[in-house]
């Protein structure tokens, strides 16, 4: 990277994902999986079009859970392959009793606030 | 102007009953764009509309697909889309008519200026690993 380059993080996209944990009421599995299917709904080619390297992306979890002290965000951190990585834990997502099993299943949200270090014009 | 992939975006969509193709292709294609918040344009300084978006359908009758009606989905950009054999019919239970899958790819490039400086190759070139295809999962 040239010394003179006027960069800025620019965020490029805003991926989100639910995932749960049916039977198990683990949350950050939920979570874990709701990352997963955040970023598998796209692909980022500009980093290969544009010779970026995708270690300077930096990324910002936000997850949602009802019970946010129970997520492990460096588990959930571990998700994602590239980048330097956030994560907040806030209150939400959905948890459904089951009466009959005495059981709970959990739904997790998140949201990743992809940003990239693009040179101004 | 130089053309630049910037974004892919994935998605399935279900007609249950009906053996619409066409909703199941409108379907994939709303599971491909909600679930992502583009600003790939803006962060490269350009307006959202010169997206340039390419919607690739795959349907198992890629005919009963109403191209326009799918174009239509995209609230900005320039859209072309094309309709490919593929998706699924799945069977369906007792005689009756199964689901029709759909997959939808879209690809959003922009058109940078000559001068954009993210093209100077170089500026941030590093070199990172890409799984080759056919090998194993780490």
């Amino acid at each position: 990277m040239s010394a003179s380059a006027d960069l800025s993080l620019r965020r490029i996209i805003l991926e989100m994902g639910t995932g749960n944990d049916l039977y198990g009421e683990n949350y950050t599995k939920a979570a874990c999986r709701a990352v997963q299917d955040a970023i598998h709904h796209s692909s980022l080619l500009l980093f290969r079009s544009l010779d970026i390297d995708p270690a300077t992306m930096e990324i910002a979890v936000t997850v949602a859970a009802q019970q946010p002290d129970a997520v492990d965000r460096e588990a959930v951190a571990r998700e994602l392959p590239y980048g330097r990585v956030s994560v907040e834990v806030t209150p939400g997502g959905l948890d459904i009793d089951h009466p009959d099993t005495g059981r709970r299943s959990v739904i997790v949200n998140v949201a990743l606030d992809v940003r990239v270090p693009i040179p101004a014009r | 102007m130089p053309r630049r992939r910037m974004v892919m975006e994935l998605g399935m969509g279900v007609d249950i009953r009906g053996r619409d193709a066409t909703e199941a292709a409108c379907r994939a294609v709303e599971n491909a764009i909600r679930q992502n918040s583009l600003s790939v344009a803006d962060a490269f300084g350009l307006a959202r509309e010169q997206m340039l978006i390419t919607a690739i359908i795959g349907v198992q009758a890629p005919d009963e697909v109403d191209v326009a009606a799918v174009a239509a989905l995209f609230p900005y950009g320039q859209v072309a889309v094309e309709v490919r054999h593929g998706g699924m019919d799945a069977p369906g239970n007792e005689g009756t008519t199964g689901p029709t899958l759909a997959n939808a790819v879209v690809l959003v490039d922009l058109d940078l200026p000559e001068d954009h400086p993210a093209l100077d190759a170089g500026q941030t070139r590093r070199e990172f690993a890409v799984p080759e295809p056919g090998g194993t999962a780490a």
